[in-house]
Order: structure tokens, then C-alpha cells, then sequence
């Protein structure tokens, strides 16, 4: 069956272990003001636009079937809402200088495996292999499903990067192609969680206890964003949770604003332009509190 | 850009000078202007005009040693190697004898070699200093970059003079623009940039010595030895005569060579008895005995070694003007010394290693601006570690680990540090390997040893265990077998890019004018491929035999006669490197750069043209012509047709055609020593000045832009789809048919930290080479802190980063090379 995804980058070497190939599906059912790839939160094509290319030729506004692009004062407008990526794709074929590309790509489980099983010597020379991330990759269940298995029938290692959101029965039809769960934890309080992420928190704790009672292999991934998810309570929350539920590794992302211009570019708001990046040492503290409780803590 | 809010990441491994001693080394070295200095061609040509009606090899011999035993013997402060190949820090000798034609034309004011206004050179560090000193002391400058005194300038002039007609160039130009019949194909070549300069001025090298044998049996009983074969002689032939003439040569030549080395020990002797702290007096004291032993008698510990390899090393330096010219394997050389010196401590011999490396980093060299631009002034010393030794097991060993220790302290340019990959390696010396890229300094370069085994197995049919023994790196990427081969003394490049501008203007050269080939104007795919093929065939044919005249020539003027007492089986055969002494004489090769854009170029012809029909071959060629302006849609298609270095076979399986092609082409031409031409390709710099005189491509490049670098990198830009598509595409050639390839790939310092960072770059190096490819080295940078050091050079005086098949100071390279390196794609996350 076909899926959508957003990216496939190789020699990826930050998510699981050796040489990966680094998959990002599309379609999230969280909406994280911190995510740095917020073009794979919805799960349909979108259209991208990188204003400093663009040579404001006009080309795509003569080309746009919605009316969504419009020229004045030398500027292109778009309005993001109004364009549907549409199949015609006029506008990116109009444009010259790659200023206007589509997010997005339907790809079929086969040729997905396909690729992924070019780079299988250095998955054997580094005991790396493919990793899924996105976006959700639960989302696409069954299209996850499909290709987890023609990685394992090739002996690939697999690891999934979730934020934990998923029906239970997805999440165990996947458990036997998996070797490695990448496991989001954001906030531990209901209400905080519901506010910053858009979801409860329960079902996510609830997955990952399921999880965890398969003996499925797990690292817990930690966004440090500062003022939400750094709070000394919860810091403390997401420890203690890892200790019911007996899991004791656990990676911080610190807060970064790479995917910033993304979100321009997507004609999307970005609610985080009042916070300051870390400095490392800020960073250190938090490992060494992590550590000092017995976690085994990296730094991503 | 949209990463510009990240921090910038620096090198992970920044390493420092072990002692205070090789720390003021460094530093005198980075502090210390470019000389050049004429004291060895002044003796050299004294003698010359005194051996007039002398044999050649004997006149040779009896030329360098009066050099060799008069040259000033300096031994700088806190020195504690002797040995010197000028009197100064960073000086050059300007070889006049081999080619004084660009020397004069620089001095009479005239015209540079066409190429020359193509190429740039460098303009800061040592370079900016001896600008700075010229206008202030008054001094003179040659070839842009070297100080000279206003009397020594003048001498220098003299010397020129003597030479114009004697040289091994004006000797050459003789022989084949009066002889050859495509003599006008070649110079017509150089206008249009479809070859590098004129390659005499620097055409040795990529040679290196049996040094086993010169420290194991001693310079003294190579003489008795020699002495020994002209007693027992007995000629059964006429043209056997010239046995007598090498042997008397090579005596002369190794007497010579003792006097220099006695010079410094005399001098040791005589500082130390002014010398008035303690300590510098007992050091100096043990120079001069050490430089009374060494390289006569066989050294009897790891210093003494250390010394006769350093003097032995420099008297072969001496006497030819080289590029590339080797010290090898050295860990395999010196470990019996190292583990048999019981007074030794490992701190010695790195700190020892670090003065080597600032020594040999201190060698310059002055030729026609043309070759200093495309070396950027690295003389392509390559050392090489590990592999495999005779019986296939691991070689790697204490003093591999030494020597990448001090060149982790001291990241100097030279030597060309390289590892010899075998899967056998300890895991331990190839994370100490990682951890030196890790500097950021380029090296070490991976090459596959097995791949060249291979290679070697195919054509030269010796034994396997004397290949492995002796395989090693000459120069840049170009692996031969030590002690046993003739340099690879070859033309110099072929540009592919321009025989697209050729094909593309029905054999006419667009900028110049010059018609090159039979006009064509091909219809079909295959006729742009076949004209491309019929254009690279002349270019590469005429290229060898005009190479074949001039060598002719190289007998008669410039034999290298101490460097073939230590190629086998010169002495045993009784002839020098010219005569075919060498048991290797398959090392000349034709070299080539850019075929990557040729292949991209043909994948877009095929495509737009002709299997999606976009436009006519016609509109095509057009749009190119006019520099895609006005055509950027079409362009855009252009660039959207696989490019090399994505695994896409509809490009790459035409690369590989275009390999084979070539590879046949190449040896189908004897070399001057009877054997068939090798094959080979790589770049140094040359994609700067190439890229330069062409016009737009068909595969989307711009007019002006450098072209693809070394044989399998992509073009900057189009490897879209990672790093292991890059090398799942440079797998799919037989690296085994070339002597010599490239493939650069730079990283972030995030995609590789950490051990484990290391460890996947191993992995990525181990899948590579496991196919078989050859080469591959990297740039752990981050391109934003290459940026910056365009705005701040101050800021990054010891910069070192990787070109092509050296390494090079940031702040000395042109802004061409400089912006071609950031450029590079960087694989990062």
C-alpha cells in the first residue's frame, strides 16, 4: 500500500544506533509549539515556499488555478489556506529557481523497503539500520506495518520515533517488527500536557506501560523547552514516571528554533519566538540530574 | 540560509605541540616569510660549466655532489634533527636546470604561460609576510610569492641565462616542436585550457625510496658494494659500457651525499663549542656524532635512524625538482629501531616526529606559477600507515600510533598523512586514525590496499608479497611500490570539461576560437557520445607522445641518479631510472580530471533530448552556449535529470562507460619506458582553473564554475540524496583498473562525534572498501566556520583544511579554492 511521507535522509547517526536511514512519515496528531518539523504535522501534501529564492518573475501567480498567489508591490502574497498543493502542481512546475516545491510524497511500502535496503552494507558494518520517524508514524499504521515487515524479512534493524499516541492495537501489531522505540515524553500533567500538546497525556503513559510489559527495547526522549516542559516538577514527574514504569534511558533534546523559517514557509504560526536557546551548561544540569537519579542520560 | 540561528560547531579534536620545543617550531614556522634560495643551483650550475664533455650520468653525479658537499650546512635554533633543504625556515630552490624558460619570462617581464592568468594563488600567512617584507627591506620577489635578495636576484639571473638553452625544457622543446607532428594540437591544448601547464618545470615525483636498504646497509657499504660490481665486470655487449658510467656515477654521487652529511656534523661540533647552557651543548654534541654515523654506517638506535632516513631523505629531495616525491612507510621502516632502542620513551619519538613534520612542512617549492597555483605550494609528501605487510597479516603498530599522536599535536600541511584500510587493522589505531580527521586537518586519507594490490597484480605480474611489502602512496592519491618503481613522472591533466565545449561548438574552442577536432554536429545520442570520444582520444593521444619526446630529453639532462642507487634494481641492473633500472616501470600514467560533468552532461542530452523529447539537441546546445541566461526553465529541467552521485544507474552506467572507454584509451600508448600508459585520475586543484576556461555544461553547471573534483566525487550541489548514495554510486567502479582515484566527502563535526561518530565513519569507510573502492578522505567542518574565516582570516592562522589530495593552510588559498571547498556538498544532519 502507498503512504505519505515527508523525507528520506541516509547516514543519519542521531536516532538509534550505527549508519540509519532516517524515514519521516507525515501526519501528527499532536500539535507542539516546539516542533521542529511542523510541515509533517498535517498529513496531506503542502505546498512550501522559500521567499529568498523566489525572483518575484511572477510566473507562479499567472500559473495559480485557486488564486491563492497574488503579486503587488513587487511581492508575491500567498494565501497557505486557499492552496490545495493542488494535483496540477502549476505553480512549482511555473517556478524557475526552486522557491515553491511541495511537503509531502506518496510513496508505496515496496519501493520504500527498496530504498531503505540500499544502504544495508553499512547497516551491517555499523549495526545501524532504519529508523521511522515523522510526524506520528503510528498515524499510518498499517502502511508502517507493512513496510516494519519487509525490513525485518532483510534482517534491518528497525526503530520507531513516537510521540506515544496511537490505538493500542497499532501499537501491538508493530511490537514484533521493532527492535527500538524512540519514546516522546513531554509533560507529565494531564492539564499542562492537554494545553501545550493538543492531546491527554493518559493514553501516551498508558502505550508506553504496554510497551514496557512486552519487554520492548526503549529510550525515553525529552524535549527541554524552556518554561514548559523544564519546570522542576515536571522534570521531576518524568523521572518518576521512567521509575514505575522501569525504564532507565533517557535522551534530552534541548529547545532549538532550526525549524523556524520552515514554519514561515509553510504559511504557519510559529508561537515560540520569545524563547532563548540553552546554554550548554544549562543542558549539563539537566543530564547530571537525570544521572544522579541512575538514568542512563545523553544529550541529543 | 535557513540554519543561520545555530551555533557554530568547532573541531572536536584540537590537539597542541607535545613540548615547549615543537611549539616554538610551529611557531617560527608559521612566523617565518617564503625564500627562495639559489645556493644549490649556484654550485649545481658552477659545476655544470665545468663537466661540459663528461658522460650524462656521470656529469649528473658529479654536479649534485659538488652541490651537495658545498651547501651551508644550518642547523637552527633548538634543532635536534640535522638537515636542511635551504638555508632558511620556508625556503625553495629554484631548479633553473630544469626548466629556466619561466624564471627568465618572470624576470625579462614577458608574458606567463597562457595558463597562468587562470590560475590564483594564495595571499595570506607566509605568503602576505614576504609581500610585507619586500616592500619593506627592498627584497626581491620571484613568482609572486618567494623573497630574494637584490644580489642573490641578480646571481639567480645569471644562472637563468646559463640554463635557457641546457635545460631539460629548452632540451625538450627541441626534440618534440620540431619532431612531433601534432606539436601544434599541444600548444594549441594550453591556450584553450584543455591541459594543465607545462609540466617540466616540477616533473618529478611521486617516487619513493628503498630507505630499508640505504639505513640497513649504510652509504659506505652501498659504495663498496658498487666498487665491487665495476671490479667483477665484464662487458659481453657494446651498449653495456653505460653499466660503468651509473656505477662511477652512483659512487660519485653517494661521496658526495657523505660530505653533506659530515658538513653538519662539523657544524654541530662547532656550535657546541660556543655554546654556553649545558644541556643545548650535550644535544649538540650528540648531533654531531649521530651526523658523523648516519647515513654512512647503519644506524644503532631509533635516533640515528630517525637521522639517516631524515638526510637520506633530503639528498634524494635535492636532486631533482619533485612533487610528490615520498617518505612512505615509515612506521614499517623505523618500528624495528623503535622497538629495539631500549633508551627510548614514546614521548621522545612523537616529539621527534613533530620536529620531522614541521621539517618537511618547511620545504617549498618554486615552479612555474601555473603548477604552484595547482599545487598550492603542498609538495604532496605522503606518508602512509598500517595495511597489510608481506605475509597479509596487519602492520599497524606502536610507531603507526606515534606518528598520528604527533600529527594530531602539531596538524601541519605536510606530511600527506595516509592510511593504508585492510580489514585486519587494529581497531585501536583506526579510531586513532578517526580521531586525526577528527581535527579537521584532512588527513588521514583512507586508501584501500587490497584495491591496489589488485591493480598491481593485473599489471605489473611481480609476486604478491613483494607487492603488499612495498605498496605505498607516491604524492597525492597515487599508490606505487616503494623502492621498486619509477616515479610517476607524467604530462599532467587532460580537462574532460573542455571537451564538452568542444563538442558542444563542432570542434571549435568557444572563447578562443581555436578549432581542435573535425567539425561535427552530432544528431543523435550516440553521436555526441562517439564525438566526445574521438576528441578525449586526441587529446589523450597526442598528450602521451608529446610526453614521450620531452623524456627523451630527461635522459639527457636531468637523470636522477642518487634517487636510482635506491630504486631496485638500478644498481643490481646497472642502470639508472631512465634506462629502466626500476622493476617497475608501469607507473607513468595520463591523468584526467571532470569526467563526472562530462557523464552529467550526456545524462541530460539523453534525457531532454531525446528519451522525453523537452527540445532539440539544437535548443539545447544553444541554451548552454548562451549561459542558460534566458533558458532557466530549461535549466532547471537540466538539473532535475539524475546527476552522479545519487545511485541513479541511468547516469552512473554512463559514467562507467565513459571510465572504460578512457582506461582502454590510456594504455593503449607505450611510455617512454616501453611500457603501457596507466590509467589514472584525480584533481589537486585543477577543477579550479579548469571549470575556469569553460563555458556552461549541458548538465546545468554555470560558465566559470570549478568542475567536479577528484574521479568520483559529484558536483557541488547535486548529490541530493546523502553520503551512501554518493558511495553506493563510486562502488559501481572498478577501481582496480586506475593507479590512483578520489572521492571527497565533508562532514559536519555533529554527523561525526563522539566514538561512536567515529566508529560509524569507520563502518562507512569499511562498506566502501569492502567492494572494492580506493580513496576517501575527509573535512570535518562546519562550512559556516570556513565563512567566517573568509571575513576573519586572523582569526585562523593554523587552519588546515582538505583540497583535493593535500591539505592546505585556510588563509593561503586563493578565494576560488577557498569559496570551491565550502561550496563541496556537507553532509550533516
Amino acid at each position: 500500500m502507498d503512504g505519505t511521507i515527508l523525507n528520506i535522509q541516509n547516514y543519519a547517526v542521531h536516532d538509534g544506533p550505527g549508519i540509519r536511514t532516517l524515514v519521516f512519515l507525515k501526519g501528527c496528531p499532536l500539535r507542539c509549539a516546539w516542533c521542529c518539523n511542523p510541515e509533517s504535522q498535517s498529513a496531506g501534501a503542502q505546498l512550501r515556499y522559500i521567499s529568498f529564492r523566489c525572483k518575484t518573475c511572477m510566473a507562479c501567480v499567472e500559473h495559480c488555478p485557486t488564486g491563492s498567489v497574488s503579486a503587488g508591490n513587487g511581492e508575491v502574497r500567498r494565501i497557505f489556506d486557499e492552496c490545495n498543493a493542488c494535483s496540477g502542481k502549476n505553480c512549482i512546475d511555473a517556478c524557475n529557481y526552486d522557491a515553491v516545491s511541495v511537503s509531502g510524497r506518496e510513496i508505496s511500502s515496496d519501493e520504500l523497503i527498496k530504498i531503505i535496503a540500499r544502504d544495508i552494507p553499512f547497516y551491517r558494518n555499523s549495526g545501524g539500520g532504519v529508523t521511522f520517524s515523522g510526524g506520528e508514524p503510528l498515524m499510518q499504521g498499517a502502511f508502517l506495518l507493512e513496510v516494519l515487515q519487509g525490513c525485518k524479512k532483510l534482517d534491518i534493524h528497525t526503530t520507531v520515533e513516537t510521540c506515544g499516541w496511537s490505538d493500542r492495537k497499532t501499537l501491538h501489531n508493530i511490537l514484533p517488527f521493532t527492535n527500538l522505540f524512540l519514546y516522546d515524553l513531554k509533560i507529565i500533567d494531564p492539564g499542562q500536557h492537554l494545553c501545550h500538546t493538543g492531546q491527554p497525556v493518559d493514553p501516551i503513559i498508558g502505550n508506553l506501560k504496554f510497551i514496557a510489559s512486552e519487554n520492548a527495547d526503549i529510550i525515553i526522549r525529552f524535549p527541554l523547552i524552556p518554561g514548559i516542559t523544564d519546570t522542576a516538577q515536571n522534570v521531576k514527574n518524568i523521572a518518576e514516571t521512567m521509575n514505575v514504569i522501569k525504564l532507565n534511558r533517557i535522551c534530552l533534546e534541548p529547545y532549538h528554533s532550526l525549524g523556524r523559517e520552515k514554519y514561515d514557509e509553510h504559511g504557519m504560526e510559529y508561537g515560540l519566538d520569545h524563547v532563548v536557546q540553552y546554554e550548554h551548561s544549562q543542558v549539563i544540569a539537566f543530564r547530571d540530574y537525570f544521572q544522579e537519579l541512575g538514568f542512563q542520560c545523553e544529550i541529543a | 540560509m535557513n540554519v543561520h540561528h545555530e551555533p557554530m560547531e568547532g573541531r572536536e579534536i584540537l590537539g597542541a605541540p607535545s613540548n615547549s620545543r615543537t611549539s616554538f617550531f610551529k611557531g617560527r614556522y608559521l612566523d617565518s616569510p617564503l625564500m627562495v634560495d639559489i645556493e644549490y643551483i649556484k654550485y649545481l650550475t658552477e659545476s655544470h660549466r665545468v663537466t661540459d664533455g663528461t658522460e650524462v650520468l656521470e656529469r649528473r653525479a658529479a654536479d649534485h655532489a659538488y652541490a651537495l658537499s658545498r651547501l651551508t650546512p644550518v642547523i637552527h635554533d633548538h634543532d635536534t634533527l640535522a638537515g636542511n633543504k635551504t638555508r632558511f625556515i620556508r625556503g625553495a630552490i629554484p631548479y633553473a636546470n630544469y626548466a629556466a624558460e619561466p624564471f627568465l619570462r618572470e624576470m625579462r617581464k614577458e608574458e606567463q604561460d597562457a595558463q597562468s592568468q587562470h590560475m590564483e594563488q594564495g595571499k595570506g600567512g607566509g605568503i602576505r609576510k614576504a609581500l610585507l617584507e619586500a616592500e619593506q627591506n627592498g627584497l626581491r620577489l620571484i613568482s609572486g610569492k618567494f623573497l630574494i635578495s637584490k644580489d642573490e636576484y641578480e646571481q639567480f639571473k645569471e644562472i637563468c641565462t646559463y640554463w635557457e638553452d641546457k635545460c631539460f625544457m629548452a632540451q625538450g622543446n627541441l626534440l618534440w616542436k620540431n619532431h612531433f607532428r601534432n606539436a601544434s594540437f599541444i600548444e594549441d591544448g594550453w591556450k584553450i585550457g584543455l591541459y594543465t601547464a607545462p609540466h617540466e618545470p616540477c616533473p618529478e615525483g611521486r617516487l619513493i625510496l628503498d630507505f630499508e636498504t640505504a639505513l640497513a646497509s649504510g652509504f659506505n657499504q652501498v659504495i663498496r658494494e658498487t666498487e665491487e660490481k665495476i671490479r667483477a665486470f665484464q662487458p659481453e655487449d657494446i651498449t653495456e659500457g653505460a653499466k660503468i658510467n651509473f656505477w662511477k656515477a652512483a659512487i660519485t654521487v653517494l661521496k658526495g651525499a657523505i660530505v653533506f652529511a659530515e658538513n653538519y656534523a662539523a657544524e654541530a661540533e662547532h656550535l657546541a663549542e660556543s655554546e654556553s647552557d649545558p644541556a643545548r651543548k650535550a644535544e649538540l654534541m650528540r648531533m654531531a656524532e649521530i651526523c658523523s654515523r648516519v647515513p654512512m654506517e647503519p644506524p644503532r638506535n631509533f635516533r640515528e635512524a630517525v637521522q639517516s632516513f631524515w638526510f637520506t631523505y633530503l639528498l634524494g629531495h635535492l636532486e631533482g625538482s619533485h612533487l610528490g616525491y615520498s617518505p612512505g612507510k615509515l612506521d614499517q621502516l623505523l618500528y624495528p629501531y623503535y622497538k629495539n632502542d631500549p633508551n627510548l620513551t614514546r614521548s621522545e619519538a612523537i616529539s621527534l616526529f613533530e620536529e620531522l613534520f614541521v621539517k618537511m612542512t618547511q620545504i617549498e617549492y618554486i615552479a612555474s606559477m601555473s603548477w604552484q597555483g595547482l599545487g598550492h605550494g603542498n609538495l604532496y609528501q605522503n606518508l602512509i600507515l598500517g595495511g597489510v605487510d608481506e605475509k597479509g597479516e596487519r602492520a599497524d603498530n606502536e610507531v603507526s600510533m606515534a606518528i598520528l599522536q604527533a600529527q594530531i599535536n602539531m596538524q601541519m600541511t605536510q606530511p600527506t598523512l595516509s592510511v593504508w584500510w585492510d580489514e585486519k587493522l587494529d581497531s585501536e589505531f583506526l579510531l586513532k586514525a578517526s580521531e586525526c580527521v577528527k581535527t579537521g586537518v584532512g588527513y588521514p586519507a583512507f586508501f584501500n590496499q587490497p584495491t591496489y594490490v589488485q591493480h598491481e597484480l593485473k599489471t605489473s605480474g611481480l609476486p604478491l608479497a613483494t607487492i603488499r611489502k612495498h605498496s605505498a602512496i607516491g604524492g597525492c592519491t597515487e599508490p606505487t611500490l616503494q623502492g621498486m618503481a619509477y616515479g610517476i613522472v607524467q604530462a599532467g591533466f587532460v580537462n574532460h570539461g573542455k571537451i564538452i565545449d568542444l563538442v558542444l561548438n563542432e570542434g571549435v574552442d568557444p572563447v578562443t576560437g581555436i578549432r581542435m577536432a573535425k567539425p561535427r554536429k552530432p544528431g543523435t545520442f550516440d553521436e555526441v557520445r562517439s564525438y566526445y570520444l574521438e576528441i578525449m582520444q586526441a587529446a589523450v593521444r597526442n598528450w602521451q607522445q608529446y610526453w614521450n619526446y620531452v623524456m627523451i630529453a630527461h635522459r639527457n639532462t636531468v637523470p636522477l641518479v642518487f634517487c636510482s642507487v635506491f630504486v631496485n634494481n638500478c644498481l643490481e641492473r646497472g642502470k639508472c631510472m631512465d634506462d629502466g633500472g626500476a622493476l617497475l616501470n608501469q607507473s607513468i600514467t595520463t591523468l584526467s580530471s571532470g569526467m563526472v560533468n562530462v557523464a552529467n552532461s550526456l545524462a541530460v542530452i539523453r534525457k531532454l533530448c531525446f528519451d522525453d523529447k523537452v527540445c532539440s539537441i539544437d535548443e539545447l546546445f544553444k541554451a548552454v552556449r548562451e549561459n542558460w541566461q534566458g533558458h532557466e526553465g530549461l535549466r532547471k529541467k537540466a538539473l532535475a535529470v539524475p546527476h552522479w552521485g545519487n545511485d541513479d544507474d541511468y547516469v552512473d552506467d554512463i559514467f562507467l562507460d565513459l571510465f572504460d572507454e578512457y582506461c582502454d584509451w590510456v594504455s593503449g600508448q607505450n611510455n617512454y619506458l616501453g611500457k603501457p600508459y596507466d590509467p589514472s585520475m584525480l584533481a589537486i586543484s585543477t577543477p579550479v582553473p579548469f571549470g575556469k576556461v569553460c563555458n556552461a555544461f549541458p548538465d546545468g553547471r554555470l560558465k566559470g564554475e570549478p568542475l567536479a573534483d577528484g574521479v568520483t566525487s559529484p558536483f557541488p550541489g547535486t548529490d541530493v540524496c546523502g553520503p551512501t548514495a554518493v558511495i553506493r554510486s563510486s562502488m559501481k567502479v572498478d577501481h582496480t583498473r586506475i593507479r590512483g582515484g578520489l572521492l571527497n566527502l565533508k562532514f559536519h563535526p555533529s554527523a561525526l562525534k563522539g566514538v561512536s561518530g567515529s566508529k560509524n565513519m569507520l563502518a562507512l569507510i569499511k562498506t566502501y572498501f569492502e567492494k572494492p573502492g580506493f580513496h576517501v578522505q575527509f573535512n570535518v567542518v562546519d562550512s559556516r566556520m570556513l565563512l567566517d574565516a573568509q571575513v576573519h582570516p586572523e582569526n585562523y592562522r593554523d587552519l588546515v583544511v582538505r583540497v583535493a589530495g593535500f591539505s592546505a593552510y585556510w588563509v593561503e588559498m586563493s578565494k576560488s579554492l577557498q569559496d570551491q571547498v565550502i561550496w563541496r556538498t556537507e553532509h550533516s544532519l
